[in-house]
């Protein structure tokens, strides 16, 4: 999903427009301050957890990147970005900065604290999508992770001990005498490892964690 | 300094006085050895006079004897010649006795000492022992001699002394003539009755016994006496004299005393002339001093001073003033109105200002313009008051003059560099400008270049609608009719044109900015409310630079509310009709002006955006003078700001000209 953020209603009629001609979905939003309501992101310093991040952000699974323009009354396109970082959100939902004339500095600024990338106005329209393309990608390969980890976080720690042994192709039986338990545990431990990890066999999960 | 050296030079005595006070001192002794000289000369003269007299009476006493014994002597011869009978001979003697009164009696003896002849009846024993032994004497020694003086009579007061003429011939003693004076009556007969009336003269006798006296006037008083012999044979008589006068008083003299008057008269008026001279100079010194004091005072002023004569001749100048006119004391003292220094320009409000006569005014300074000797104008503030005498009569006025070209050279300066410094704003206005106009810029050409490739992309994939085309082509028109506009109100700004006014409703101007009005509002979640009177009058106005003013007074209201919660954000334009002028309150209900930023709001560059240059109210305002309006702020009673700006409309009756035109 592309997520416009300007204040100028033309230009995201525009970029509307170009998306619609890359078959992409995308919102509006005309300002800073408007992104992070909908996105239910608060303008605060503390950092949430991820779990939290996850449940809460509605991400989409194909991928989010935040087209923004930086002159924007309120909050700025780059004070809104420095928040979305704070929360370390900027991976998941990479920013693309369109700049006007003189506040390339502040873009670059941005680009050395994470942003994605910037376009300075006026731009490549094909360009900036092949950008958003890959930014999209970013985003999906980084949602994708979140879901590994998020999965990662219900294990217990018995658990993670007898992940990290399964990977490494340790029989059941092997397991057991290392650990000091009986097989009949480690059978149970191994069943609730799959569940959690929403795999069938030892074969696909160590194909998701590489 | 001057003054101090004057003090210190004053000496006990002048030069000039030295000669008066040694004549005085020199005249002093003499006035005291005046009367005492004086004295002693009338003492000695007196004296002199005594002694002189004195000797007169003793030579008239001697000679009046030396005569009687020359007769004595005459008659003598004859007895001893004896060629006369006895009876001539008496005759003679007592026609002697006659013709002098200072014989008492004269007796003719003979050889043996009898009586020949007596001019009284006597007896040879009746003279005095002392008589009898003078008579032995001479006879003893030939030669005459007086005797004692000797008292006869019952009291002794009638003094004679006897004259012992022995007569002798071939034969031995004859016998003698015996005459005896009466001392009394020779100081008769001798002492003149003017030396009588002023002296005691008496006759003593070697015992200090007085045997005669005369004494007219009184007695003497001893302080002026002399004493002669009367160096007679046989006998020693002094003759004393005793004047009755007494010894001449030490200022009994007029003149002495006259002098000393007139010297103590003169000693006490040269004091007393000192005393003044010595009073005047210390108030002439205290006086001077005093001068001197005032002149430098008047001197050192920076303030020029005059004074003008009620019928406006200059009567005083200090220094100062002219310096500040230039010309010298003597060209300007005694000037009448007009003066030199009086510019041509400035004449018409001097007069008017200067009072040549009148009632006294309160101090009241006014500006006017002097001209230098030079030609160099001088600005300067006068100050005039009445001169009033003691008696609070006004005899001139008194002013005071202030230089004030520094002042005005400064004020000069300091508009110049304001100019200066109004036009630098504006040239960063236009830095200002161009940064914007380059921003205004991008969004119409960036959205246009957007839908250029969107509809490229679509034609490309072939999924082009007809619909869709016709929608983004007038979009891109949209755009570029803006780009087109954009530039167009900025070359009308920066070519600084007169801006093209127009007679029209403020309506009309406020519907081209609603929009965007709105737009901005709706952005910042504001609630947006106006309240535009309907009819307002006419207005003469350029819209292009009004509408900037609305546009940029309600985009700081609207940032202004940012910090709000969202259902409290409201903005309000209000027009209204007020005397002679449309008022227009933009009100919001923000945070609000802080005092420090109120003061400094429409200097130049001053902003509290990060990326504002600090013009924007700035060139709302010259706007808004531009049309003659103001532009004012102050706060809102329910909080936030009130940014208010009038404009005065054009009156009825232009308005109808106007559409007659």
């Amino acid at each position: 999903m592309l997520h416009i953020v300007d204040d100028e209603v033309d230009i995201q009629s525009a970029i509307k427009w170009m998306a619609k001609s890359r078959k992409m979905k995308c919102a509006t939003y005309s300002s800073g301050n408007e992104f992070l309501e909908i996105f239910q992101i608060p303008q605060t310093d503390e950092p949430i957890s991820v779990p939290k991040m996850e449940s809460a952000i509605n991400f989409d699974p194909g991928g989010d990147c935040v087209l923004m323009d930086v002159r924007m009354p309120g909050l700025s396109g780059i004070a809104t970005y420095d928040i979305i970082a704070n929360k370390k959100l900027h991976k998941r939902l990479p920013v693309i900065f369109i700049t006007g004339h003189g506040e390339l500095s502040m873009a670059v600024d941005a680009i050395k604290r994470g942003a994605f990338d910037f376009f300075e106005k006026p731009f490549d329209d094909n360009h900036l999508f092949d950008r958003i393309q890959a930014a999209l990608s970013h985003s999906r390969k980084e949602g994708d992770l979140a879901v590994i980890y998020r999965r990662l976080d219900k294990l217990t720690m018995r658990e993670r001990e007898i992940l990290n042994l399964i990977l490494v192709g340790k029989m059941n039986k092997v397991i057991a005498d290392k650990l000091g338990i009986s097989m009949r545990t480690v059978e149970v431990h191994r069943a609730n490892i799959l569940e959690k990890m929403e795999v069938k066999s030892a074969i696909e999960l160590a194909g998701l964690i590489k | 300094m001057e003054n101090s050296e004057y003090i210190n030079r004053r000496p006990f005595l002048k030069q000039h006085w030295v000669l008066p006070i040694l004549l005085a001192i020199l005249l002093l002794p003499i006035l005291i050895l005046l009367p005492w000289r004086t004295q002693k000369i009338e003492f000695e003269d007196h004296q002199e006079q005594l002694i002189e007299d004195t000797l007169w009476v003793e030579q008239g006493i001697r000679s009046l004897l030396v005569r009687d014994e020359d007769y004595l002597r005459s008659v003598g011869e004859d007895i001893v010649a004896n060629k006369l009978p006895a009876e001539q001979i008496k005759n003679r003697i007592a026609t002697l006795l006659q013709n002098h009164p200072e014989f008492h009696r004269l007796v003719w003896l003979d050889a043996a000492d009898r009586i020949v002849y007596s001019t009284s009846p006597f007896s040879f024993n009746e003279f005095s022992p002392a008589s009898q032994q003078s008579i032995a004497q001479a006879r003893s020694n030939v030669l005459p001699q007086y005797s004692q003086p000797f008292g006869f009579g019952a009291d002794k007061s009638l003094v004679l002394m006897d004259y012992h003429l022995p007569l002798f011939n071939d034969q031995g003693y004859r016998g003698s003539i015996v005459a005896s004076y009466g001392l009394s009556a020779i100081l008769e007969k001798i002492v003149p009755w003017w030396f009588a009336k002023d002296n005691e003269v008496s006759i003593v006798d070697i015992d200090d016994q007085v045997v005669a006296l005369r004494a007219d006037g009184g007695r003497g008083h001893n302080v002026f006496t002399h004493s002669k012999s009367l160096d007679l044979p046989g006998v020693n008589l002094m003759l004393k004299t005793n004047s009755i006068k007494n010894s001449p008083r030490l200022l009994s003299n007029l003149l002495v005393t006259t002098v000393l008057v007139l010297g103590t008269g003169l000693s006490w008026s040269l004091w007393a002339l000192w005393r003044d001279i010595l009073r005047r100079q210390a108030a002439e010194t205290a006086l001077r001093s005093q001068i001197a004091f005032r002149k430098a005072m008047e001197n050192s002023l920076v303030t020029g001073l005059r004074v003008r004569s009620m019928d406006g001749r200059l009567l005083y100048v200090n220094s100062a003033f002219c310096e500040m006119v230039g010309y010298t004391e003597k060209q300007l003292v005694g000037q009448k109105i007009p003066f030199s220094f009086w510019t041509l320009e400035a004449y018409e409000t001097i007069s008017v200002r200067t009072p040549v006569k009148g009632t006294v005014n309160p101090i009241s300074g006014f500006e006017t313009m002097y001209q230098h000797a030079s030609g160099r104008r001088v600005p300067v503030l006068v100050y005039e008051s009445a001169l009033l005498d003691e008696n609070g009569i006004q005899t001139g006025w008194m002013g005071s003059i202030l230089d004030i070209s520094e002042r005005k050279r400064t004020e000069q300066v300091l508009r110049l560099h304001e100019d200066k410094l109004q036009r630098s704003a504006r040239l960063s206005t236009m830095g200002e400008l161009a940064s914007v106009m380059a921003h205004e810029l991008n969004q119409p050409l960036t959205a246009i270049s957007t839908y250029a490739s969107a509809i490229l992309n679509m034609k490309h994939s072939d999924r082009l609608e007809q619909d869709d085309l016709e929608q983004v082509l007038k979009q891109m028109q949209k755009q570029a009719l803006r780009a087109g506009q954009i530039i167009r109100s900025v070359h009308d700004f920066v070519v600084k044109r007169e801006p093209t006014r127009t007679q029209m409703q403020f309506r009309e101007i406020f519907k081209n900015v609603l929009p965007l009005i709105e737009m901005q509002a709706k952005t910042y979640l504001v609630n947006l409310k106006t309240d535009i009177a309907d009819p307002l009058p006419d207005l003469m106005v350029d819209p292009i630079s009004l509408e900037q003013v609305i546009l940029n007074l309600t985009r700081n209201a609207l940032q202004a509310m940012q910090a709000l919660t969202q259902h409290n954000r409201e903005i309000r334009i209000v027009a209204s009709q007020l005397a002679g002028m449309v008022k227009v309150d933009i009100i919001d209900n923000g945070i609000g002006i802080p005092a420090e930023v109120a003061e400094r709001l429409f200097s130049p560059f001053f902003s509290t955006k990060s990326e504002g240059m600090g013009m924007g109210l700035n060139i709302c305002r010259t706007i808004i003078e531009f049309h003659g309006g103001q532009l004012t702020h102050h706060p809102n009673p329910t909080g936030g700001t009130i940014f208010t700006f009038t404009i005065p409309y054009v009156a009825v009756a232009e308005q109808e000209s106007v559409l007659a035109g």
